[in-house]
Parts: structure tokens; C-alpha cells; sequence
């Protein structure tokens, strides 16, 4: 049969689907209806995946900048060139040497990249963009309970009977979870909402508050206070399960209901029925982003405390749910994709751990955590760069990465950050080769090789260990599969998983469905919060509070929808009507600033200023704006002034003022 | 119709002159490489045809009146990236060309009577084509007036034709721009303003109109206003296209398809489309 | 009418495999979905399947496909245009009557009105259509209340009924007759008419019991539909919970919405591509420029329903848009598949 069964490659939410395979060609794609996941269902860009995979914009050749112009090379030229760059700077190349991996590759990709940064060119700076988002929601989860990773289970969302949706616009970055809480309110569920934009789940909840920037920490450190006053939180599961309560109890004490109300911009009784429904029902999830433009670290812990206390972790029908943007974010991480992590989130400075990858890789390895790649251009030390098919956010570094000794670019589809590199290698396309994604609920999928790769170009596996190879290691890899072994022996929460049981549909969850409170290893623990509730005020200077976020099919400067036709086309018309970018304002601001839609606007916040189209809408509410923060301006001029901002995600407001032009 | 040739895979056409009309706006005219002569094939005015920009793409544009009247070309503003494509060639290029399609202009059910022609901005030029055609015959129609607005005298469209328009015995014309200007010594305001000022003509008339939303509905309120009837007030619509053969749906308006049901309809017809136009 | 052996049935297919790529229901092993596919093996064709997921729809109307290829060289002025038309025969085996219905839409559709499309004209010139009555309805079939099923009336070449160790086959054409003769098949003599209208009630009977996912009592709406009065907020309803993946409009069998887009090879170089498209989509009818008629998400899905339900566009189909195959509802995420509506709109009259 012509239809391939896959993984839908998009987002973090691992739809499974059909592809319409002839010859090396793909042309189409259906759902698939047995999938536990997306149970035949698919969003605008799975229905259109084919579009990607037919694009003429791939990289055929191996590239080699000869009197700065790419021209076309062998891989052996191009690769002795990389390797002959990258040993350069072996010695120092704790400083000097840099990985960007992608969260796009698959786990054996990923795996193999950290290899060779680790194992071959003797460095632990290797990392990803996403570290002020899911790595710090990783970090809250991993200290509470042990689990680097979404707590609950998509395949559970219908067994909920209260969904809490925290700031994340789910039907429009992760759709078909946004499907699955919509059919659980259609099944009776009650959703709640909480946002300060009202998004489609806001409007399909049967309960939307719409709280005011930066106040998600609050509201729910309020729902917290509730359940402990009006003492109906869980305190039997807190008692057996979890340490710590008083310290988190205590941290509570400062908040008054005036304040929450000014602060969140809901009224207490809101916040308290919330909170009854949560402590009232037999399970209970909660969702929220857990991208660039997840919450700060503060957030994250209160969420978890709330759902800690209410006893809404460990059991069926349960969970905290980080939700991904990107398809193997999660997976990322669990091959160590970060300066200071091994697989299976060990710790680099955990020596039994690196001792164990030390010993099966044949190398003694360095104890020492690495830096991103940020922090490294920041500092000027960073002489080489290494980086693999990515979105193009990466190029919002531009004039330091212009400035490097050495850029090597790898990845299946042409990208501006090519302008930049010395050496470009191709990498074939996932349907070339076999290869396991992790989605942002632990479920390791496997997508099986379905076309022959063009021209001879090679899978980022076999690439790898070529280069690992020509730099002197021996590698002995015959496929994917005996990778997974590799890191099946090495990571503990991947033991056991093979190729072949992944042949099943829905491949294997690591950590089982759920984190299970039946069967811990230790005791839960609250996470430890500071206790401070501030929140970002406007001021008469200032007096609108700009929120950044994402929109609908386009993360970052997302590559890979540019390649496409539909998709782009729906992202465009945003874009294309707003070219400039847009600010999203009120129609009691707009009148106010006697501007329409398209109307350009000057907004200023004390860091800086810039210009930008009006658009106006009723989904915020006055006196606050909304930009979405892949708009191209606003990320390369705007935001370089405020990488603090940034790092806040979801919950990053900015006091601006919004002047007609 | 049937005996187009061209429904999916279009011709080749040549361009033989550029013509730079006001800002982001150039007139191409064509020559067909494989008709007698290069003539282009039979058009009714009020036509489009669907034009390919090699290595860019597809788009549709609004046709001058039949060949007989004028050489064939197409008038075209930069708009999006096959636009641009387009502004970039040069004299000597190819292009494609698909059509002519849609209905064209009712000439015959408007014999005899009264013309007002109102335009804004570009919005002359798909009505041109119908003041060409009544221009060349003139005898059949009434008193024959043009109402043109612009922003800025910058922003005039077919100035060449402007002037001889202005002189032209039994044809009225009134060319106003939105706000003074020094140099301008003619009238000043919105379009729709003039109409009430200059004692139009109201029996036995039909109103051509197009522009831009906003001054479209101002002018549509002041001529119903003065008793110019829904049915005798004609437009030309547009639509995102993509094959101009009533196939792909993209220019649905309600139960009409812009492309053959179109794109010359009453206010009347567009009033009753059932959707925003 | 003939007769053939149950166990013979697939001659049927294999004789026509001489002449023509043949497609049927084919249960896939590993994921247990049906698929309406190339049969390479006739032995893979399942006439006693569930409906396929994807309806026959993209054998004469692919979800992707190059429709011409065209290379300009700007310097010596050349033009090469290379239409790519796929006129191969094809025979359509074991089709369901909803997705036959399906098919007849799109004929009078893309070749009865003022054009002729040429590119679906030429998949659909050289065609064999075998039909298969359904003895039994599936759980999300309502074919009843669309008067297009359980069994085909007109449109095929040959039709099947299953009579428990053989096949009726009735010839609907001339091709269908000569594929019968050529075979050898036993005549049918009168008797079985009624068998087969036994067979078809006893069908329809069973909806009730079995077809319970959804009810769509389409000409209920239609009226409403067409006048346009249904309230605003219903409208809303549906919007909001409309999530603009198209799914919808791509497992229509009878939704015929098109993309056209130039697949640029290089700077002067392309294939032109034709694929699915969605009313749905908020870029369907935006313009170059910005300006977009049909903005709010509840304006876009209204279109589709109009589509679907109104006797203005069915004057096009010459019957409803909607075939019944319930196959919207299966892969709505938003629970707005048609069954739905109608009874959102039925439960606006009713009030």
C-alpha cells in the first residue's frame, strides 16, 4: 500500500498519520485513526506535511565557502574541512568550541551530535533555544518528583473531569490536544481557562478568567491559600506523599484577597471556585506552554504546588502538562542536550553517571558543565559553531556569528543562517531514515524510513559518525536501531526500549503512562518558591502593559513552514496584513488612540522603541497589547534590548506606551 | 466561450512595451506569439484573464476593451510577489496568459441611456475598458460623465487618456483629489461629494462605480440617495482567483463564483451575494 | 444481471487489472485503517472492509499534483510548457455508493458547467467503476437521509450485491456488459431484482440499530440554509469550536476546492501544483494586498455548509453536496462535523 504510516514532525504533540508514498515522492497524507494520540485527526500543518516534503528548497550538495561563495564539494572535502576547522580549537574548546542542536532532530540524531561534541571535540557546550522555556519547567518537575517530563497523559485528558488551561492558546499551537480537551467539556469536563488573552479555548471553556499580565503566579499561588484555609486540599495524599508542605504553606501567608484581586484583575470568588472545582473533583490536569514562551520557573512551581496539594499528581486522569511546541523538544533533552545534561537528564557532574558514557565511549569525558552558545557569543570567546536545521531565531545573533572563525551548518532544508557558514552539509530528510521522536508526553515514537535519501545525501546519523570517524573515534553503528541500543543502555528512563517494540502504534512512554504516586522512588516534594508576588505595573509613563506570546502555525522564525504553500499561506495572512508586525490593542485603546486596524503605531517602553501595524481586537483587553514574538522586528531589534524579557516567556509584559504615528 | 484554448495551460505573450503609469502601477502591453499577427483573442470588455509570471506564479487582471479598440495590455499594481515579479521584466519577456474569462460589461441591456462612470484611485482601471468602448460608441449612449478621485494628482491613473477625455465632445468629465495641494487648481474632496454638486443626470441612468470599500459605499449611498435604482449601478468585483474557470472555488461570494458569474454585477446583485464584498 | 461466485469475485478485478491500475478498499496490516488505494495484489482488496478512511475522491482528484511544468529562459526568451496530465486508466473497485455519489458531484461539477476541467477530466476519461452495496450500514453512515445509498442507482459500470455464497452483478453500462460477457458471467433472472430490494430494505432497516453515530436530517435544513436565515449566533457556535485544519473539506467525497501554486524550481523554473484546499482555510480568500471578504472563522465555515446544504449549489450537483458517509465527523477536532450542524441548525427551527 502506497500509505506509509509515520509521525507527524510539527509540533511537540506526535500525531500519527499516513503518507502517501510513490517511488521517492510523497504525495499526500491522512490521519491515522488507531493512533492513541490524535485518533485520526490532524491540524493544518499535518494535513499539509507533504507540501514540506516536496519542496525544491532542500540542500543537495555538500558546500564548502570558497572567496565567499558556498560552492558545491564532496562530503569527504566538506567533512576533513569541518573536522580539520574543529580541531583547531580542540584544546580550548570549552570556550571555543559551540553546538546548537535542533529540537526537530530525532533521539538518535540529537544523541549522536552530543556524542561528538562530548566524545570527539572534548566540549559540553552544546544546547538548544529553548532553555529559558521547557528546561526550566523540566527542572521544576525533575526536583518535585523525579520526572523530566509532562507528569499526566494526552490519552487520559477525556478521564479529567476539571482541566485547568494556563496561558497557552492551545487550538492554535498544539491542536489536536486543544481537540482533546474541547471533546472532554463537549463529555462534560469542566475547562477552565486562564489567560490574559481570550484565546478559542477561552471561549470553548466553561470558565475564562482573564487575568492581567504577569499574574498567572499569583492566581494560582491564591488557589493554593484557598485549599489550605478552607481546608479541603488533599491531605492525606500530601501526608503519605510529599515533603515540604509546611515551607510552601507558609511561603502563602502574605497574600490578602485585595491584593489578588488588584493583581490579577479577577475577583477572589473566581479564583475560589476554581480552586473548590480543582479539591472537588476525582482528577484534575493542567495544561500550559512549555516553549520559548512557557512561564518562568516561579510559575511553573506554583502550578505544580497547587496540583501537589489538590492530590492531582500520580494518579490516573491526573498530571502537570508542560505542553511542547516543537516535535522532539522533550526528546532533546532526554539525549543531554544542554551544557550541564547527559541523557536521561544525569547530570554531567555526576561522576558515576559521566563515568558510565566515559567507559562505553572509550573516552575519558569532562566533568566540567558547558556554557550555551548564547552565553559564549555574548562573551566573544566562541571562535567555532556548529549548527543543525533549526528555526531561524538562531540568526538574531547575526553579528556575532558573522564574526566566528568557523560556522558549519547541517540540516535537510536551505536557511538563512547558511549566509554565516563556512561548510554546509545536507542532512536527508526524516522520511529518509529510520528515527525515534518523544513528544511532549514522554511517548517515544518511532518513524520508519519511507523514501530512498536524494543523491546519495546522508542521514544526520550515518553524517555524524562519519565525521566522528574522520576525527579519529570508531564508531560502529549499522542503523538507528543500534543507536537506540546504545541509548537504551546508557539512559535509565529509555532501558528497555528497542526498535522493536517500538514497532507498535504510539510506540513506548517512558515512565510509563503517567508518573504513578503508587509506585515512587521517593517522596514528592513542593517547589521551593520565594514567595514573591509581584506583579508588572503600568505606570502613568507607561500605562500598557505589552504581552509577548506566540501565534497560530508559526513558532519562532519557523524554516520549515516557510517551505510550505497552505501553511504559509494561512501564516501569512497574519503577516501579510500586518507587514511591519503587529501589536494586538483593544478597541477602548484603539479609539482612544483614534487609530484603526493597519494603523501604524510607535510603541515605546523604556528600553526602547519601535514601529508596528495596529491590529485590533477584543481578545485583549484595554490597556493591554499582545505581540506575537516571532514578528521578525520585534525579535532582531526590539527584544535584543531585552533578553531579560525573553526569558520570562508567557509571562513577559513590558510597560509600553502606544503612540499614532 | 468554449472555443478557448487556454483554460489551464496558458499561452505565451510578449511584452512589447512598459509603460510606467503612477507609483507601483505599469501598463504592459502584450503581443501573442501564436496568433496571426499577435492579436489577442476576442474580449468583452469587463473581462480578465489569468497572467503567469514565469517562476512566480499566477494572477488575475482586469482586460482593456476588445483589440479592435486598443492594443491588448494589462494594467497592473505591485501588489504581492507575483506582482512584483511582473514590475521586474522587462520589454522583450515572456508571459502566460489564460482567458479571457468572466462576463464582461451589459452594453446591450444599457443602450441609450444615461453613463456616470465614478472611480477612485485604481479603481479606473478596470472601468477604462468600459469608458473605451462607449467612447468609440458614443451615439448609442446619453450623456456620458466621469467622476474621478484620487488622493493626490501623483495618484491619477491613464493621464494621456485623462487629457483627452477632458476634451472630448459629449463626454463630462470631473476629476477631484482628496486634499489641497499647491500646483492642483482643480477640485478638491471625496468623489462621492461631486455627485449631488454637479446635477447628474438620474432617469435613463446607469452608474459604473469602483474603488476602494470606503469610497465605494459613499458613493453608492449618495447615487441611490439622488434615486439611482440598485439595478442600474454597476461594479466590477475582486476576488482571490486561482483558475478563472469556476473550478476552485476561491472566488465564492455566496452562491455566485466571481470568475463566471463575474466580475461585473448590479449593487442590486452584490447587495444579495449574502456576504461582505 | 449476472451472477458470480463469492470466491470468483475477484476475477472481476484481475481481468481488469489487464487494462487498468485498479484501486479498492485494502485494509492496511500494521495500522488496521482502511484506505481506498492502488491494489498492487488483488488479493489485498477487502470488498467486505470497513469504509475507507480516504474516499476514492483523490483517484480523480489527488491531494497533490503537477498539473504542467514550465522552464522560461530569460535570455534566449524560450518558453518550454509541459502539461502533465495523468489520464491513465483507472478502475475504481468495491467503491462504496456514498463515494460513488461522491464522484458523480465532482463530474457534474468540474465537467458539466460553462468549463470543462481539464485536468479531472482526463483522470476520469479512461474509468471503470465497480460498486458494492452495503448489505449492512456502518456505525457513522447516514446515507439515508442524503438519498445516496445503501446501494448505487446510476453511475457505474458494474454493481455488486452480496447474496451470501455469490455476487449479483448488475451491468450499469455498456463496458460494464462486456466486462460480464467477456467473463462468462451466469445470467440473473428476474427473481433477483426483488432479492437485491430485500437486501436494501433490510439495510436501511438496520440504520436505526447499528448507524447510531450520527443523524443528519439534511432536508430539514436545507431551506434554511439557502435562505440564509439562520441566526448569527448559531453560526458563532460552530465557529468558535471550528479549529481550520480542512479536514473537513479534504475526506469530502464530493468537496472539490482547489490551490494552485507554482513550485519554483529555480528563478524562471516551476511545476505548477494543484492540491487540496479548504474553504475553512483563513488564507482561501485573502487577496495580495491584504483585503479579506471572509475574516471571521464563522463566515468561512457557513461557506462550507452552504456548500454542502443549499439548493443553489445543488443545482451543480443536481442532489445535495453531502453524501452521507459520515467521514467529516470522524475527523473533525472541533465535533462540528456535519451531523453536527444539522442539528444545531434543527435545533434553531424547532425553537
Amino acid at each position: 500500500m502506497n500509505y506509509k504510516s509515520g509521525i507527524c514532525t510539527f509540533c511537540g504533540t506526535g500525531c500519527g498519520h499516513l503518507l502517501d508514498v510513490r517511488g521517492d515522492k510523497v504525495h499526500g497524507v491522512f490521519p491515522l485513526q488507531n493512533h492513541p494520540v490524535s485518533k485520526g485527526r490532524l491540524c493544518v500543518r499535518g494535513w499539509n506535511v507533504h507540501e514540506l516534503l516536496s519542496t525544491p528548497e532542500r540542500i543537495t550538495t555538500p558546500l564548502i565557502r570558497k572567496n565567499g561563495k558556498l560552492t558545491e564539494a564532496s562530503y569527504d572535502e566538506a567533512i576533513a574541512y569541518l573536522v580539520e576547522n574543529l580541531s583547531k580549537y580542540k584544546k580550548g574548546a570549552a570556550d571555543e568550541i559551540g553546538f546548537l542542536a535542533s529540537p526537530r532532530s530525532s533521539n538518535e540524531e540529537n544523541y549522536l551530535l552530543m556524542k561528538l561534541a562530548r566524545a570527539v571535540f572534548n566540549t559540553n557546550n552544546i544546547n538548544l533555544d529553548s532553555e529559558p522555556g521547557h528546561r526550566t519547567t523540566l527542572d521544576v518537575m525533575h526536583n518535585a518528583t523525579g520526572m523530566a517530563g509532562m507528569l499526566g497523559s494526552l490519552e487520559e485528558i477525556r478521564k479529567a473531569e476539571v482541566i485547568l488551561v494556563a496561558g497557552i492558546d492551545i487550538t492554535k499551537q498544539n491542536p489536536i490536544i486543544g481537540s482533546e480537551i474541547h471533546m472532554a467539556a463537549r463529555a462534560g469536563a469542566k475547562v477552565v481557562t486562564i489567560d490574559t488573552r481570550n484565546t478559542q479555548i477561552a471561549k470553548l471553556s466553561s470558565t475564562f478568567l482573564q487575568i492581567r499580565p504577569g499574574a498567572y503566579r499569583i492566581a494560582m499561588a491564591y488557589m493554593a491559600k484557598v485549599l489550605i484555609d478552607e481546608k479541603i486540599y488533599d491531605a492525606e495524599f500530601v501526608k503519605r506523599n510529599a515533603e515540604g508542605y509546611d515551607a510552601f504553606a507558609a511561603s502563602l501567608s502574605s497574600l490578602s484577597d485585595a491584593d489578588v484581586a488588584e493583581k490579577t484583575g479577577v475577583t477572589t470568588d473566581e479564583l475560589k471556585a476554581v480552586a473548590r472545582d480543582l479539591a472537588g473533583a476525582k482528577t484534575a490536569m493542567v495544561f500550559f506552554s512549555s516553549g520559548i514562551s512557557g512561564f518562568p520557573k516561579e510559575t511553573v512551581s506554583y502550578i505544580l504546588n497547587l496540583f501537589l496539594l489538590a492530590g492531582k499528581i500520580g494518579r490516573e486522569g491526573c498530571g502537570v502538562n508542560p505542553i511542547t511546541g516543537i516535535n522532539n523538544l522533550q526528546g532533546s533533552y532526554d539525549m543531554g542536550i544542554a551544557p550541564d545534561l547527559l541523557p536521561g537528564f544525569q547530570a554531567v557532574s555526576d561522576k558515576a553517571a559521566l563515568d558510565r558514557f566515559g567507559k562505553e565511549w572509550g573516552v575519558s569525558l569532562n566533568a566540567t558543565p558547558g556554557k550555551t552558545v548564547y552565553d559564549l557569543l555574548a562573551t566573544n570567546k566562541l571562535k567555532a559553531l556548529v549548527v543543525v536545521d533549526h528555526d531561524e531565531t538562531i540568526i538574531r545573533n547575526a553579528i556575532e556569528i558573522s564574526k566566528l572563525d568557523f560556522v558549519a551548518f547541517m540540516g535537510a532544508y536551505k536557511h538563512d543562517c547558511m549566509n554565516y557558514a563556512h561548510v554546509v552539509l545536507p542532512i536527508a530528510e526524516y522520511i529518509a531514515t529510520d528515527g525515534t521522536y518523544t513528544n511532549t508526553e514522554r511517548r517515544v515514537q518511532l518513524s520508519k524510513k519511507k523514501v530512498e535519501p536524494e543523491k546519495g545525501i546522508l542521514p544526520g546519523w550515518k553524517l555524524y559518525a562519519t565525521i566522528a570517524a574522520k576525527a579519529g573515534a570508531k564508531w560502529n553503528y549499522a542503523a538507528p536501531a543500534d543507536v537506540m541500543a546504545e541509548i537504551a543502555k546508557l539512559t535509565p528512563n529509555y532501558a528497555g526500549i528497542t526498535y522493536d517494540k517500538l514497532q507498535a502504534l504510539g510506540g513506548v512512554k517512558w515512565g510509563g503512562a503517567r508518573l504513578d504516586a503508587d509506585k515512587l522512588p521517593k517522596k514528592l516534594s513542593f517547589a521551593a518558591v520565594a514567595g514573591n508576588f509581584a506583579v508588572p505595573q503600568a505606570s502613568e509613563e507607561y500605562p500598557i502593559l505589552l504581552l509577548v506570546g506566540e501565534a497560530q502555525h508559526y513558532w519562532h522564525q519557523n524554516n520549515l513552514m516557510k517551505k510550505t504553500n497552505l501553511p504559509l499561506r494561512e501564516y501569512n495572512a497574519t503577516l501579510l496584513l500586518y507587514p511591519q508586525g503587529y501589536v494586538a490593542i483593544s478597541p477602548q485603546n484603539a479609539k482612544e488612540l483614534n487609530v484603526r486596524d493597519r494603523f501604524p503605531v510607535k510603541i515605546v517602553s523604556p528600553y526602547g522603541s519601535m514601529e508596528a501595524m495596529v491590529q485590533v481586537t477584543d481578545k485583549v483587553k484595554p490597556n493591554t497589547a499582545y505581540v506575537a514574538y516571532f514578528v521578525d522586528e520585534m525579535v532582531t531589534k526590539f527584544f535584543m534590548e531585552h533578553k531579560d524579557v525573553l526569558k520570562r516567556g508567557e509571562d513577559a509584559t513590558i510597560p509600553v506606551r502606544i503612540a499614532k504615528v | 466561450m468554449s472555443e478557448i484554448n487556454n483554460l489551464t495551460i496558458p499561452e505565451i505573450a510578449t511584452i512589447e512595451e512598459i509603460k510606467d503609469e503612477i507609483v507601483e502601477v505599469k501598463t504592459f502591453y502584450l503581443k501573442f506569439d501564436a496568433r496571426p499577427n499577435g492579436e489577442p483573442p476576442a474580449i468583452k470588455s469587463g473581462q480578465f484573464v489569468m497572467c503567469t509570471v514565469f517562476g512566480a506564479g499566477e494572477f488575475a487582471v482586469s482586460l482593456p476593451p476588445s483589440p479592435q479598440k486598443d492594443r491588448f495590455h494589462l494594467t497592473v499594481r505591485r501588489v504581492g510577489k507575483v506582482t512584483n515579479a511582473l514590475h521586474e521584466l522587462k520589454v522583450g519577456d515572456k508571459v502566460g496568459i489564460r482567458g479571457p474569462f468572466g462576463n464582461g460589461f451589459p452594453f446591450e441591456e444599457i443602450k441609450g441611456k444615461n453613463i456616470i462612470y465614478v472611480a477612485g484611485g485604481i479603481g479606473l482601471i478596470p472601468l477604462r475598458s468600459s469608458i473605451m468602448h462607449v467612447m468609440q460608441n458614443k451615439d448609442k449612449f446619453g450623456r456620458i460623465l466621469l467622476f474621478l478621485g484620487a488622493r493626490t494628482p501623483k495618484e491619477l491613473m491613464y493621464e494621456y487618456n485623462l487629457k483627452e477625455w477632458k476634451t472630448a465632445p459629449g463626454f463630462e468629465t470631473h476629476i477631484t483629489i482628496d486634499n489641497p495641494v499647491p500646483g492642483w487648481d482643480g477640485e478638491v474632496g471625496f468623489v462621492h461629494t461631486m455627485l449631488k454638486k454637479k446635477n447628474i443626470p438620474v432617469k435613463d441612468t446607469v452608474a459604473f462605480v469602483c474603488g476602494p470599500p470606503m469610497m465605494f459605499n459613499a458613493v453608492i449611498k449618495e447615487l441611490t440617495e439622488l434615486g439611482i435604482g440598485e439595478e442600474n449601478i454597476i461594479s466590477t468585483l475582486e476576488r482571490h482567483m486561482k483558475c478563472g474557470i469556476g473550478k476552485c472555488q476561491h472566488c465564492a461570494i455566496g452562491r455566485t463564483l466571481v470568475c463566471t458569474d463575474g466580475p461585473v454585477y448590479t449593487f442590486r446583485q452584490i447587495k444579495t451575494l449574502g456576504e461582505q464584498i | 444481471m449476472y451472477l458470480i461466485k463469492k470466491s470468483q469475485v475477484s476475477d472481476i478485478a484481475k481481468e481488469l487489472q489487464k487494462e487498468y491500475q485498479v484501486y479498492g478498499p485494502v485494509v492496511d496490516k500494521e495500522t488496521k485503517q482502511t484506505m481506498f488505494v492502488k491494489a498492487d495484489d488483488i488479493a489485498e482488496i477487502d470488498l467486505a472492509a470497513p469504509i475507507p478512511a480516504v474516499p476514492p475522491k483523490h483517484t480523480v482528484f489527488p491531494h497533490y499534483e503537477r498539473i504542467m511544468a514550465y522552464n522560461y529562459d530569460p535570455q534566449s526568451k524560450k518558453v518550454d510548457i509541459n502539461p502533465d496530465f495523468d489520464d491513465k486508466p483507472k478502475a475504481l473497485f468495491g467503491l462504496r455508493s456514498c463515494d460513488l455519489t461522491g464522484v458523480i458531484c465532482l463530474d457534474r461539477f468540474y465537467l458539466g458547467q460553462e468549463f470543462v476541467d481539464e485536468v479531472y477530466k482526463n483522470h476520469r476519461k479512461k474509468m471503470f467503476i465497480v460498486t458494492n452495496t452495503c448489505n449492512v450500514p456502518f456505525k457513522q453512515c447516514f446515507c439515508v437521509c442524503t438519498d445516496s445509498g445503501p446501494s448505487a442507482r446510476e453511475g457505474y459500470d458494474l454493481n455488486l450485491t452480496d447474496l451470501g455464497d455469490q455476487y449479483l452483478v448488475e451491468a450499469g453500462s455498456d463496458k460494464g456488459k462486456a466486462l460480464a460477457e467477456k467473463l462468462g458471467l451466469a445470467k440473473a433472472d428476474d427473481s433477483y431484482k426483488k432479492k437485491k430490494e430485500e437486501i436494501v430494505d433490510e439495510s436501511i432497516l438496520k440504520f436505526d440499530s447499528i448507524a447510531k453515530d450520527n443523524k443528519a436530517w439534511v432536508s430539514r435544513v436545507v431551506n434554511r440554509v439557502t435562505t440564509g436565515l439562520i441566526e448569527e449566533k448559531t453560526w458563532e457556535y460552530i465557529g468558535n469550536q471550528c479549529i481550520e485544519c480542512g479536514a473537513c473539506s479534504f475526506v469530502c467525497p464530493s468537496c472539490s476546492c482547489f490551490n494552485i501554486v507554482d513550485s519554483c524550481t529555480s528563478a524562471t523554473a516551476a511545476d505548477r501544483i494543484r492540491t487540496w484546499d479548504s474553504c475553512s482555510y483563513e488564507g482561501y480568500t485573502r487577496m495580495a494586498g491584504g483585503h479579506n471578504p471572509r475574516k471571521p472563522v464563522e463566515d468561512r465555515r457557513s461557506k462550507r455548509f452552504f456548500c454542502k446544504l443549499s439548493y443553489s449549489q445543488s443545482k451543480k450537483y443536481l442532489r445535495p453536496g453531502c453524501v452521507g458517509c459520515g467521514r467529516c465527523q470522524w475527523v473533525c477536532p472541533g465535533d462540528i462535523g456535519l451531523p453536527n450542524v444539522v442539528t444545531y441548525i434543527r435545533r434553531e427551527i424547532q425553537k
